[in-house]
């Protein structure tokens, strides 16, 4: 491992993969505290629904296979990671005999094509809005600053609540939920992309004005410390005009808001999932609020399970990104000199 | 030869959220002269960085400029608009190698895409090429590696970094460079570099004056023509290099001087004498002559009720004390 | 110490987090008191507009809105100053001691604590609430609470390192105080005002924490609070039916109860780092 840039790639997936372990024995080990048998307890639930017996006894056995109740708890563990590796979640109970990953596949789209776009958008205008509004100041800035202090302290789904009460129930302008109309298939048509857009319209704003604001408020700060370091007075005194010194306040801040993207994918994301489900948006969010009511613990990991997995791939891809930009970074993480 | 730079009467103050002010600089008046070294000293906190800050217009809040006038070519450039200043003065007529120098480059950023900034900020022809070739011939004849302009900041050493500073600060052939605590950062062998550099600016007729500020006088022996001595925000004595460190005239400077070890012939017998009492606080300075609490010489009902104006009492050189005169009359 | 309360109190959004702050605890802790009523009877018809009855109200249930509202911030409260509390005694534990110790300790702790930065916190959030069934308020305060101490942790252990390179530290450490005393001694009293930002921030954290969990159906037993309101309106879709009663005034109350920490926190900030304040 001569080259220092594959070294510390190795270093940050090595790091990565220690997370990733630990976050999934933890989705095997907290679920298990419940006390008590829990297929036993899921079959009887299931019992008092009016499910005939003979069915009851089928389920019984399948889930007593698929978790090896009945053998040592470090077997199932292993089995667990193996079914894992092998992408292979589980039967769901509350649409048995439907398959764990199936469900989240066909909702995995969904939530991603909801939550990049609002995430970085929200990121990308943010940052925006905050470096003007520092390098601005007055009446600009206290505005910009209060709106954005407002914003990011609503709960996403507050915001959410209150779009789709004013704009789709009091005034129909948009739809009251889910991700395309009733009766519709999803097919690559124009009808159908135009109705999805109108049906994605409420969800993305209500997540990206709170993004916004988030990130403003970062960014503006971060701005004000660049605006008064060294080296802008410097540029300055050399004559350099202001909109070169934007740029380079705007670069340098912007570095750790790199950092800031990468824990939005995390903070965002319990807040993101209630927004899916109060749209009841088709996604991973809708489907963890249901999977909860029903207490469907096989689909409730798996959702917790690609949460953590496209948080984790989130996180590392934004990291690498920012040893690239940052030769500060660079030159501490690779020993350059 | 003609003044380049001529200040009178500035007053220069710090406000704190308290409504506080702090009268950092308050009615100094100077020349900078058309091929000299001007050294200004004085202790920290005396107000001599303000200074730099006012001739260099690095003035913001909570700094305000309260009144005076600084000329440079006939023209008030503190009531300049902020466009000609940039595009007429700043770097090209008056130029800083500013305190924070280690700090003063945009760390994200390589020498050259900075020097290259500079060049076309004043020069709209300019290619990006021929700006590169310029910073390159000028590093060269500075005897500077010219591989400085491929690294960044954080790869240069301090003293590479302040000599490089100073050469960008330079690119311009500005007619004032002023120095503010240049060399307070760098081990004694990069200062002396540092200071050759300068010297070097000077010879080549890059630069036509340098104002360097320090606290350390003694460094000033080497290469200023002239010093002014500040103390609480004020000059209190302004003349010829070998006048002032070997014949103050006021009391703090003759204090000042014998506080510090210059090594010179006959400076043996010297007894080394600290200067009693602290520095005043600049909020609520004392009446009168600020620096009567300390004064070996103080007289009761002049030195702490008047001001004593700045007076010539020999040739070039002006001191502010009563005991050269200068009281009514 | 005055001086910084006449500072702060000369900042607007200090003021006007302070007062909306107040508001909401009063609001809190005193209606409750002058209105002791179950939030969980049922005392009219289903989805009840707003009359002289019923300030707000009732639900789908027929219960009255505003006795829920009062009991639910109050509830929400004490989770979030619950979870407060045990995220910064935790962060603050961890980070100042491998800030002090360095070495090995450090980087066992903050590679604990980096990991669960990483690991999303509402997964191990969630994971853990269905493992409890008996969800009182306090549990839930204490679950949200060991999942959100490793920012805390983050920030006080650099904190911690550049207070240790003080000149007072090297004097009391000649004088052989013990690694807890010289922390609990020099350490801690030096960074009170940035403990309680922390505490601040986690409070606001820790209520809205509740109502993501509330709202995915993990929320407190028998007990309502602003998520659970928000909960039951989306679950027996109050907001498409209409029922603003039910689902705007729980919004409110979240939102201000979040805004008014924010604002005192942001505006600490600028008092206690001096280059933040623009004049």
């Amino acid at each position: 491992m001569k080259n220092p840039f594959v070294r510390y790639l190795f270093q940050k997936l090595l790091w990565y993969i220690l997370a990733f372990f630990i976050a999934v024995s933890l989705n095997f080990f907290l679920p298990r505290l419940i006390p008590g048998n829990p297929v036993a307890v899921i079959v009887n639930q299931m019992a008092t629904g009016g499910t005939p017996s003979e069915a009851l006894e089928k389920l019984y056995a399948t889930y007593m296979r698929e978790f090896g109740l009945d053998k040592p708890l470090y077997v199932q563990y292993f089995n667990y990671l193996r079914n894992i590796l092998r992408w292979d979640l589980g039967t769901s109970f509350m649409l048995y005999p439907g398959k764990v990953n199936g469900l989240i596949g066909r909702a995995l789209p969904w939530t991603i094509a909801l939550q990049i776009p609002a995430i970085l958008s929200g990121w990308i205008i943010g940052n925006l809005l905050g470096a003007y509004s520092a390098y601005k100041g007055g009446r600009f800035d206290s505005v910009a600053f209060t709106l954005s202090l407002v914003f990011s302290n609503i709960p996403y789904y507050c915001l959410a609540i209150v779009f789709l009460y004013l704009l789709a129930v009091k005034f129909a302008i948009f739809p009251v939920g889910g991700g395309y109309s009733f009766g519709t298939v999803p097919t690559l048509s124009w009808r159908f992309i135009v109705d999805a857009i109108h049906h994605y319209i409420l969800p993305y704003c209500s997540m990206v004005l709170v993004a916004i604001g988030g990130q403003a408020i970062g960014m503006r700060e971060m701005s004000i410390y660049e605006l008064t370091s060294d080296y802008v007075n410097y540029a300055r005194n050399l004559g350099i005009r202001d909109e070169k010194i934007i740029r380079y306040v705007f670069r340098n801040a912007m570095l750790p808001q790199i950092t800031g993207l990468a824990i939005s994918f995390g903070t965002m994301m319990g807040g993101a999932l209630v927004t899916e489900s109060v749209f009841s948006y088709p996604g991973v969010g809708s489907l963890l609020f249901t999977a909860i009511r029903q207490t469907d613990y096989p689909l409730i990991q798996g959702c917790t399970l690609i949460i953590t997995i496209a948080v984790l791939v989130a996180n590392f891809l934004v990291e690498i990104a920012y040893g690239f930009i940052d030769p500060r970074i660079r030159a501490v993480q690779l020993g350059e000199k | 030869m003609g003044n380049l730079l001529t200040a009178t009467g500035l007053k220069s103050y710090y406000r704190t959220v308290q409504g506080e002010e702090i009268k950092a600089v308050d009615d100094v008046s100077l020349e900078v002269r058309e091929g000299e070294v001007l050294g200004i000293a004085g202790e920290s906190g005396c107000g001599k960085s303000t200074l730099a800050s006012v001739l260099s217009f690095t003035v913001l809040p909570p700094l305000y400029i309260l009144g005076g006038e600084v000329r440079a070519d006939g023209n008030n450039i503190l009531v300049m608009d902020r466009e000609t200043l940039r595009r007429e003065i700043k770097g090209k007529y008056i130029s800083i190698v500013p305190q924070g120098a280690m700090n003063s480059l945009n760390p994200t950023m390589r020498i050259k895409n900075f020097v290259i900034d500079v060049l076309e900020e004043h020069f709209s022809e300019i290619s990006k090429e021929e700006a590169l070739q310029r910073a390159r011939e000028r590093f060269e004849a500075l005897s500077l590696p010219s591989r400085v302009l491929d690294a960044y900041p954080h790869q240069l050493s301090g003293g590479m970094k302040q000599r490089t500073v100073t050469v960008i600060s330079t690119l311009l052939n500005p007619n004032v460079l002023i120095a503010d605590e240049p060399t307070s950062a760098l081990d004694v062998s990069s200062q002396k570099i540092v200071i050759k550099l300068l010297v070097e600016l000077l010879r080549r007729k890059i630069i036509k004056s340098v104002v360097f500020i320090t606290h350390e006088l003694p460094l000033l022996r080497h290469f200023a023509d002239r010093i002014a001595i500040m103390y609480a925000g004020k000059i209190v004595e302004i003349g010829p290099m070998e006048d002032i460190i070997f014949n103050p005239f006021h009391p703090y400077s003759r204090l000042l001087t014998s506080s510090v070890l210059v090594p010179e012939p006959g400076m043996k017998q010297k007894k080394i004498e600290a200067i009693p009492g602290v520095p005043p606080n600049l909020k609520n300075p004392p009446s009168g002559c600020r620096f009567h609490p300390r004064c070996p010489s103080y007289m009761e009902g002049l030195c702490n009720i008047e001001i004593p104006p700045l007076i010539e009492v020999k040739e070039d050189h002006r001191v502010s004390c009563f005991l050269y005169g200068g009281k009514n009359g | 110490m005055k001086d910084i309360f006449i500072l702060l109190f000369r900042s607007k959004r200090f003021i006007v987090g302070f007062v909306l702050f107040l508001a909401v605890l009063s609001f809190a802790i005193i209606g409750p008191m002058l209105n002791p009523k179950n939030p969980f009877q049922m005392v009219g018809g289903l989805f009840t507009p707003p009359s002289d009855k019923f300030i707000l109200g009732t639900d789908n249930l027929g219960r009255d809105v505003f006795t829920q509202l009062m009991y639910g911030t109050r509830t929400s409260l004490l989770i979030g100053c619950t979870a407060g509390v045990i995220a910064t005694s935790i962060g603050v534990t961890i980070g100042s001691i491998a800030g002090y110790k360095g070495g090995i300790v450090e980087e066992i702790l903050m590679g604990i604590t980096n990991v669960f930065i990483t690991i999303p916190s509402i997964v191990v959030l969630i994971l853990l609430s269905i493992a409890i069934k008996t969800r009182s308020a306090a549990v839930m305060g204490l679950v949200i609470g060991v999942t959100s101490w490793p920012w805390t942790a983050r920030a006080v252990r650099a904190q911690t390192a550049s207070l240790k390179t003080r000149e007072h530290i090297d004097i009391a450490r000649i004088t052989g105080f013990s690694s807890i005393e010289m922390i609990v001694l020099e350490i801690l009293p030096y960074m009170f005002s940035y403990i309680f930002m922390a505490f601040i921030l986690q409070f606001s954290g820790g209520i809205l924490n509740e109502a993501t969990l509330s709202m995915l159906g993990l929320g407190p037993y028998q007990t309502v609070s602003l998520g659970v309101m928000l909960h039951w309106s989306l679950l027996w879709e109050a907001v498409r039916t209409g029922a603003w009663w039910a689902f705007i005034p729980p919004v409110i109350c979240l939102s201000m109860t979040t805004f008014s920490l924010m604002s005192m926190n942001s505006s600490m900030d600028e008092v206690f780092n001096p280059r933040l304040r623009r004049s």
